[in-house]
């Protein structure tokens, strides 16, 4: 432990916070509300295979509401709690470049969300494979596994510079996923284009079908805008001003 | 230490290099200038047009709750930008250069702190950040200047306020900042604890160190600095020695009440006496007298009551407030 605090203090101080908190065990119970369909499922099958009902469960409960939610309590409290109770100063009157500050509390959300997420997806899966004529759900689990890392590592960038840019950012984004990302998202297509689920599901789509190039593409897409988001944040942690 | 003060109500000394700034005692260097600067939040002034320059040794703010003295440090320490002028750090502008961070250490007024975290764990973190060679060690040695070894593995979350003052003094010293800035840092602690600060701020003043405590405990401030910048309305009311500036603040009339089983006879007395400026009694039959001595019209009152017979029951100084104080040093 000694020896994490020396090489990632931030990150293993917000880790800290979340474990010590509510934050990680929240995260942990909502990755695992799918596991519950999953059980309704199993215990009265639909006229659905397993196969698609974990990729249906995957498409329109866990992209569209669940885990944005799941990525959104940790990337908001990064640094808004600390922009809330004041403790922001312990990390900015630091020798330490505002940079490293933003990927420090970048990495604790993903190493929160990340793998409570594949606790949830792996017990879902696991369980509605009990179902009738189970199929290929080991595909299926890491397709969801590598769509899942990517909408983490987009909307953890964006929460968390969200989070530096507004002071109810909880709030803001609860009302981004049910508005922009489950409802909006749904039925108009220039949302659509625009929203992280559409890239989430190429990427999912891609791996499922083993069309590599177009998961990658959606994935660089991700990758670029997290990159941006990541790269505002520092600029706004610089000209930040804190009382 | 010299004997000087100054009093500035309107400062327009914007022009004036960082060692001819108010505040600073002759021949002293300005570890810290701020010159012309101010600080307003919509239309709330929090800092007007504020130039002073603070030197090695320890500094004390003081001003009463709200005169702005916490913007102040968070404009020192480049926490805030000013609305104007300019804040420089060591003849180095303060904000945007992250490696004069290696050179200040903040016990900010805040009171949260990383609650999950034990006090030891805290103080290493902050020594872990600002990249001590041995942060081990700089943590044992912070924590054992403030006597906080026997709770140093509790959980700060649990620590009483005189604890978290402590732990965030040590979090302040942990790299040997050249300049520590510590906002009201005896706030909540007992009177072993108070001591036990007092001689620490005192210790690094002596050792070189550019320290500013922030204060409205007037009698706290004379036991840990003699130089003194008294902050009203967000303006430097006074700067200088301490025994002066409290020399001028015993100038000033006072409001005495007294209360006694025959206040019209002692008024008679007491009203030809050259210390009363003016005496009355008050609805309830106690008596309000105005002094422009308090120190000898506290003698003088027992005095007459004894020889007059009077029973006495209450002498009360009535404006002892750090706001009216103040406000008599920025009214002058």
């Amino acid at each position: 432990m000694a020896a994490l605090w020396q090489l990632l203090p931030v990150t293993t101080l917000t880790m800290r916070q979340f474990t010590g908190g509510r934050t990680a065990r929240l995260a942990l119970v909502l990755s695992l509300i799918p596991a519950l369909f999953a059980a309704i499922y199993v215990a009265r099958p639909w006229e659905v295979t397993p196969y698609e009902f974990t990729i249906d469960l995957f498409r329109e409960l866990i992209v569209p509401t669940l885990l944005p939610i799941v990525v959104l309590l940790p990337a908001t409290a990064a640094f808004g709690n600390e922009l809330e109770d004041g403790t922001l100063p312990y990390l900015l009157m630091k020798p330490v470049s505002r940079l490293r500050l933003v990927l420090g509390k970048y990495a604790a959300v993903l190493l929160v969300t990340i793998p409570a997420l594949l606790i949830g997806l792996a017990t879902t899966t696991l369980i509605a494979s009990r179902g009738p004529a189970a199929g290929d759900l080991g595909r299926v689990l890491i397709a969801m596994a590598g769509a899942s890392a990517a909408a983490v590592a987009l909307l953890g960038a964006v929460f968390l510079l969200v989070s530096l840019l507004i002071p109810r950012a909880l709030l803001a984004g609860m009302i981004y996923i049910f508005a922009w990302e489950s409802l909006l998202g749904r039925f108009l297509p220039g949302v659509r284009a625009i929203s992280s689920r559409e890239h989430s599901l190429q990427v999912f789509d891609g791996i499922l079908n083993d069309d590599f190039p177009a998961a990658s593409n959606a994935a660089l897409t991700m990758l670029v805008v997290a990159v941006v988001c990541l790269l505002l944040a520092v600029w706004r942690l610089r000209s930040i001003q804190v009382d | 230490m010299t004997e000087t003060l100054s009093v500035n109500t309107h400062q327009t000394s914007t022009e004036l290099t960082p060692n001819e700034l108010p505040g600073l005692p002759p021949g002293s260097e300005a570890v810290i200038a701020l010159q012309g600067v101010a600080k307003w939040y919509g239309d709330v002034v929090a800092v007007s047009d504020l130039s002073v320059g603070i030197g090695e040794g320890v500094t004390a703010l003081l001003g009463p709750n709200g005169a702005g003295k916490s913007t102040i440090l968070n404009l020192v320490s480049g926490l805030i930008r000013p609305s104007s002028g300019t804040v420089r750090l060591l003849d180095r502008p303060v904000r945007g250069d992250t490696n004069l961070y290696r050179e200040i250490g903040l016990a900010g007024e805040q009171e949260q702190l990383y609650g999950s975290l034990t006090g030891r764990e805290f103080v290493r973190f902050n020594a872990i950040l600002q990249k001590t060679p041995d942060p081990d060690l700089a943590t044992e040695r912070a924590i054992a200047l403030v006597d906080m070894a026997g709770a140093a593995d509790r959980p700060v979350g649990g620590y009483s306020k005189g604890m978290r003052q402590r732990i965030k003094v040590a979090a302040a010293l942990v790299h040997d900042p050249r300049v520590l800035l510590l906002d009201e840092p005896l706030n909540g602690t007992d009177p072993v604890q108070r001591a036990s600060l007092i001689a620490l701020i005192r210790r690094l003043g002596d050792e070189g160190k550019t320290v500013v405590v922030s204060s409205h405990v007037l009698s706290e401030v004379e036991r840990f600095a003699r130089n003194v910048l008294v902050i009203v309305n967000g303006n430097l009311a006074a700067a200088g020695d301490f025994r002066t500036i409290r020399e001028r603040m015993d100038e000033r009339d006072h409001i005495v009440r007294i209360r006694c089983d025959d206040p019209r006879r002692l008024a008679a007395v007491l009203v030809t006496e050259p210390e009363t400026t003016s005496i009355r009694i008050a609805g309830d039959g106690r008596l309000i007298a105005e002094t422009n001595d308090v120190r000898q019209f506290s003698r003088l009152v027992p005095e007459v009551a004894r020889r007059e017979g009077i029973r006495l029951f209450e002498i009360k100084p009535v404006d002892e407030s750090l706001t009216s104080v103040f406000s008599y040093l920025v009214g002058s």
